[in-house]
């Protein structure tokens, strides 16, 4: 469909864009990876390293090296002494965990946001509706690395109800995986909840005026049935989109927090590569996340359009 | 090991040849010395009763060796060496003296004028792939140090072994060594702080991932490799070694090592049990190690002997440091029980010199500027009305949290004489460049860790480029080079002794204190830090490392 | 913005408009990731209900009491900010080892000592001037870019329009937290950085990451908009697009931005703080709240006040920012609120 191929151009075009931009960016931080991987080498050492590992070409020259690759599925290697250690090896251990923490702080976050949202718009107003989301809105207040600390230490160290660092993959251990997963998670999540609150909250005061629900209480239908059954899908549409688009964007992002539990994420690779002056390493990490963040956009746009079918009428 | 020196001559290596890492290569053991009995033991865990086999460790460490272990091109931290010390062993290690004893290998000696030393080897060793450990693979990895063997392309060991001529195997279990010139102290650089592991033949032949395929002949065999997550090894069954007592090493089953960055994480995951050891040298969680001790939830071994020096490197080469006046002004500043009570949560030592308690040449009290604020201020005067100039500088340092802290406490107490410091941050990647290139005026640095004074010969003479803090002083070369030939131990001791008081004369780098390691363990894990080579007795050092093969777990 | 909660601006309501006729219409096929158009009210709803500020301004147009209070907070964290110079303060950057880590009102310090020994207090006062203006000056950023792009994205649909978009995408596809630290990692360390330089990239680096955010919810109000009949009038009259894109259409894509924006100062506050974590904030020793709580972070042990204080000042800021954005609202909203 005419859609599709236009989604795989803006995929393309993006991608084009994002990694031209690291590319030039990179090449402008102080200090090259020579330096970090053979720092104490003699100049000519130094040298010779770089024309070996090809850094002395023009920036455009290394972009269209790289590009090249990566087109063909190669996200190159790690610039080393000797011995190439490919990127794919370390991305493909570090890329489930990342989704997984995303996923699981979204899962998290719209566990509250939604039951909250629904009974927030359903008392519009109230009292306990401006409490709530001051409270919530509040907690965006607290940085993720900081309350992650104090659950840490609160929650694993004082109370020893879980464990406070590691990762450990859902097809070892499910419980384990979870055990570990729900301090990151809580860190990411806690942002969330007031956003996702508020856009179901007013989506649902919106669809609460519509007419069809009208009828519904009319009906005499009790206040969940309506609340929860009729009003709750329509609302939820954008809520869904904005958190399938913070996966994307989310990874990468929460570096802080891998970090502090020591998870072997994407955000953990990243900020090594920035660190360690990793170019290629890092245009492909970013180049991956990019491709992720516009084909979950896709998703969404295309779940959308299946999920409200006037959007689906109206594109005639 | 005792011989003479043919003439006294000096011992150069090539200029223009830049001697490499050494830091990171000094190893920690010496060739000869007193006893490390000054300033801060290592309260070994002495009392705990005789060694159970069985059971586990989870290690938490501070840092991932991202790199891995193709051990000529590693560049390893205190993190890496832990490892190496599991999976390899080194031909020689330090007794409690730090002094240089035969390890792996069963003999090491030189000739009398030090230009020729052999290694005598173990009968019996074979390496994890069940391959002997023969002269030739010896060789094999001697040279691989050296830059002579075709699939390896070190880059910080070749300069420390620009002194060899040749490796030669005489007979199946023995190798000779020969010098350029004489080498007394090569012993000590056969353990570069546990760095020198020696590798089968299978990963020093292996091109594609020799950082991965770790093979050696130490007391742990590599399971798996989960870069930031874990590396586990299990007992090797065939270990040649045993403890003083005669039982077999190791203890443990099996090892794990998990890197956890976040310090204050590793000490939460001590407490939480999961982890049951962990290494810190940050003065909060040693601070914090120490109470829990004495609650009796954790038990804390730590050590200050042989450690690094933690110091500002100055340069010398320009203004203002190429003037002594400005040079000992900040010594004189520079209030040390307040930087101890705010960085150091009381937990430092002092150091008035380079060496570390336990090294040879340290001196508990040299001429070391004292606090002395009227001092300062007199000197900043007195630097001020000869050069004409306001005495103000900058102070680079990386962006971790720890080192911008003190930097802002120097700051400060500087300002308190009227002295302005601007605080440069650069990352980790930068920072050594901006030592090579001497694009600094004062860098926050941390080096020389304990072992033979003559490792640090790189960093103080003044026609190596790795003389990072251009120190040019007739007098300090002319002691490095009488040392660095020098056999006789009470003769060198003086010398170094010497060495150490003039840096204090002269305030080429400014001292801060001495690096403390605390390893802190579950009250029922032991034998941290161990054994000697020989004995009983262990090295007492921490700051880079300690073997894990001496560990055991209550039953 | 590393919390790309704020992506929340790119969608919200299946587009409803006053009258109650679906007004929306997702523009997928030209190529914007979810261009979901706001309808008016609810871009002015998001990020809170419209009927919340009729209990904050009565009809009669007086502030209630949280109203009041919210006002209160701002002006005087702005007050203290700017007459950091001039209060009787301890020097921020002064440190002293007897205050290393004391808790409130040791010695006559209100607050405390931070982990180097310097009043907590002094350092927090100050740090409103670096933390107001970062997060003021990055939004300011993200409205006049993102304003500015997304209103010719959403009023020059065809060509202009997904280009920009594709813009916005580009650079939301880039890790914010990420994009932020090597913006500052090339542009202010190393050598002669001063404090201000610094300063100036933070805030350029967090406004470059809010412009997208901020555009896509000007572009999605302007999208609505720009279809309504007036405008369709106003062009079929002749009217200039530039005159009728800031005269007719920016007056409404403002409101929808405005509460969005009071958020993001927030986040971008908070952003700071990560980044200092990663040694690139606000440079030490001029203090920011975000900086303030990333050095404390490690003396959560025994000194938490560290990390406490700041953070309950953002809190108190947030929420303030909260109500200012609600009352705003409150003046530009059309609808009643019914249920």
């Amino acid at each position: 469909m005419r859609v599709i191929a236009g989604r795989l151009l803006h995929l393309v075009v993006v991608l084009f864009f994002v990694t031209l931009f690291v590319a030039l960016l990179t090449s402008m931080l102080p200090g090259d990876p020579v330096d970090a991987i053979a720092g104490f080498a003699s100049p000519e050492q130094k040298d010779a390293l770089r024309t070996d590992l090809g850094l002395d070409d023009p920036v455009w020259v290394q972009y269209g090296r790289w590009m090249g690759d990566f087109v063909t599925g190669d996200l190159g290697g790690y610039y080393s002494v000797t011995g190439e250690r490919p990127v794919w090896d370390r991305v493909s251990e570090a890329l489930p965990v990342s989704l997984q923490l995303m996923v699981e702080a979204q899962v998290l976050a719209l566990i509250f946001a939604i039951p909250l949202g629904v009974f927030t718009a359903y008392r519009a107003g109230s009292r306990f509706d401006r409490t709530t989301g001051a409270t919530l809105f509040g907690l965006l207040a607290i940085p993720n690395f900081a309350l992650a600390l104090v659950l840490a230490y609160y929650v694993g160290v004082q109370l020893g109800w879980l464990p406070v660092s590691g990762y450990v993959a859902p097809s070892d251990d499910l419980l384990e995986h979870f055990r570990r997963m729900a301090m990151p998670a809580i860190s990411l999540a806690v942002g969330q909840v007031a956003v996702y609150m508020r856009l179901l909250r007013s989506d649902m005061i919106a669809t609460l005026q519509e007419d069809f629900i009208t009828m519904a209480k009319a009906k005499g239908l009790p206040p969940w049935h309506v609340l929860w059954r009729h009003a709750l899908r329509p609302s939820s549409l954008t809520l869904l989109t904005v958190a399938g688009l913070n996966v994307g964007t989310l990874i990468g992002g929460a570096v802080v927090v891998e970090v502090i539990f020591s998870l072997p994420g994407m955000g953990l690779l990243l900020g090594e590569a920035i660190n360690a002056r990793q170019y290629i390493a890092l245009q492909s990490l970013i180049a991956i996340i990019a491709v992720g963040y516009v084909l979950i956009n896709f998703l969404v746009d295309v779940l959308y359009a299946v999920l409200d079918p006037r959007i689906r009428h109206a594109r005639t | 090991m005792v011989g003479r020196v043919s003439g006294l001559r000096r011992v150069r290596r090539p200029v223009g040849v830049v001697a490499l890492a050494l830091a990171l290569v000094a190893a920690a053991c010496g060739g000869g010395g007193d006893d490390g009995g000054d300033g801060g033991s290592a309260s070994g865990d002495g009392e705990a009763g005789e060694p159970t086999p069985g059971g586990r460790v989870v290690y938490g460490l501070e840092a991932e060796t991202t790199d891995g272990w193709c051990l000529p091109e590693a560049q390893l931290a205190i993190s890496g060496i832990m490892v190496t010390d599991a999976i390899y062993d080194t031909l020689t290690r330090p007794n409690a003296e730090g002094e240089a004893e035969p390890w792996l290998a069963e003999t090491v000696e030189s000739n009398d004028d030090y230009t020729e030393w052999t290694i005598g080897l173990r009968e019996g060793v074979t390496f994890h792939d069940g391959t002997d450990l023969t002269a030739e693979v010896v060789k094999n990895n001697l040279d691989a140090y050296r830059g002579a063997y075709p699939t390896r392309s070190p880059l910080l060991f070749t300069f420390v072994f620009d002194n060899v001529a040749a490796v030669d195997v005489v007979d199946p279990l023995t190798v000779r060594v020969t010098m350029n010139e004489p080498w007394v102290s090569f012993d000590s650089y056969l353990y570069s702080s546990g760095r020198l592991g020696m590798m089968a033949q299978a990963q020093l032949d292996d091109t594609e991932s020799c950082a991965e395929n770790l093979i050696g002949t130490g007391p742990f065999v590599l399971e798996d490799w989960t870069p930031n997550q874990s590396l586990t090894a299990s007992k090797n069954p065939d270990y040649w070694a045993t403890d003083a007592a005669g039982n077999q090493l190791p203890y443990l089953d099996e090892i794990e090592f998990r890197p956890i960055v976040e310090s204050s994480q590793r000490l939460n995951a001590l407490q939480s049990g999961e982890v049951n050891a962990i290494h810190t040298s940050d003065p909060e969680m040693v601070d914090e190690l120490r109470s829990l001790d004495e609650e009796g939830t954790v038990t804390n071994v730590e050590s200050v002997e042989f450690g690094e020096v933690s110091y500002t490197m100055l340069n010398a080469s320009k203004p203002p440091f190429d003037n002594v006046l400005a040079r000992q002004a900040l010594a004189y500043a520079f209030e040390f029980d307040e930087y101890n009570e705010i960085i150091g949560r009381g937990i430092l030592t002092r150091a008035s010199g380079p060496f570390a308690p336990g090294n040879i040449g340290h001196l508990e009290e040299t001429d070391y500027p004292q606090y002395d604020p009227e001092r300062a201020e007199e000197l900043v005067a007195q630097y001020e009305e000869e050069t004409g100039d306001e005495l103000s500088f900058s102070y680079t340092t990386t962006q971790a949290e720890a080192t911008v802290a003190a930097g802002q406490v120097i700051k400060e107490q500087l300002g308190e004489i009227g002295v302005e410091m601007e605080i440069v941050t650069v990352d980790q990647s930068t920072q050594i460049d901006t030592a090579i290139s001497g694009d600094f005026q004062a860098i926050g640095w941390r080096n020389h860790p304990g072992g033979d004074p003559d490792q640090q010969y790189v960093w103080w003479e003044s026609s190596y480029p790795t003389n990072f803090g251009r120190i040019n002083d007739p007098e300090i070369d002319d002691l490095l080079n009488q040392g660095r030939v020098t056999p006789d131990a009470d003769e060198r001791r003086e010398i170094y002794e010497t060495l150490n008081r003039r840096f204090a004369e002269q305030v080429w780098n400014l001292w801060a204190y001495y690096t403390l390691w605390s390893v802190g363990t579950a009250p029922d894990v032991h034998g941290v830090p161990g054994e000697g080579p020989t004995s009983e007795e262990p090295f007492p050092g921490l700051a880079t490392g300690h073997l894990v093969s001496y560990m055991w777990v209550e039953e | 913005m590393p919390e790309p909660d704020v992506a929340a601006g790119t969608g919200s309501a299946s587009g409803r408009s006053a009258d109650g006729e679906p007004a929306g219409s997702v523009d997928v096929a030209a190529g914007g990731a979810p261009a979901v158009v706001l309808a008016p009210a609810d871009a002015a709803a998001l990020g809170g209900a419209a009927d919340v500020a009729p209990a904050l301004v009565r009809r009669s147009g007086r502030l209630g009491v949280p109203g009041k209070v919210a006002i209160a907070w701002l002006v005087f964290v702005v007050a203290a900010a700017v007459l950091a110079p001039v209060l009787p303060l301890d020097d921020p950057n002064a440190t002293e080892g007897s205050l290393a880590r004391q808790g409130p009102g040791t010695d006559g310090h209100l607050l405390g000592g931070d982990g180097l020994g310097r009043d907590l207090l002094s350092r927090l006062v100050w740090g409103a001037r670096s933390s107001l203006l970062l997060g003021v000056g990055a939004v300011a950023i993200g409205i006049v870019g993102g304003g500015t792009l997304g209103l010719l994205a959403g009023y020059y649909r065809r060509r202009i329009g997904t280009f920009l978009v594709g813009l916005f995408d580009t650079l939301l596809s880039f890790p914010a937290l990420i994009l932020a630290l090597t913006l500052v990692t090339v542009f202010a360390t190393g050598e002669g950085t001063s404090s201000t330089r610094r300063m100036v990239v933070l805030i350029l680096a967090l406004g470059v990451v809010s412009i997208p955010l901020l555009g896509r919810i000007a572009r999605a109000t302007t999208l609505t908009w720009s279809q309504r009949e007036f405008v369709m009038a106003a062009k079929a009259m002749g009217q200039r697009d530039r005159s009728i894109m800031i005269g007719e259409v920016l007056p409404n894509v403002l409101p929808a931005m405005f509460s969005l924006a009071l958020l993001s100062i927030a986040i971008v506050i908070v952003a700071e703080g990560g980044l200092s974590v990663l040694g690139v904030g606000v440079m030490l020793p001029t203090p920011s709240w975000g900086n303030i709580i990333a050095e404390g972070r490690s003396d959560l042990r025994d000194a938490a006040h560290i990390v406490m204080f700041p953070t309950i000042v953002i809190f108190l800021t947030v929420l303030a920012l909260n109500y200012l954005g609600d009352v705003v609202r409150a003046r530009f909203d059309v609808r009643e609120s019914a249920l």
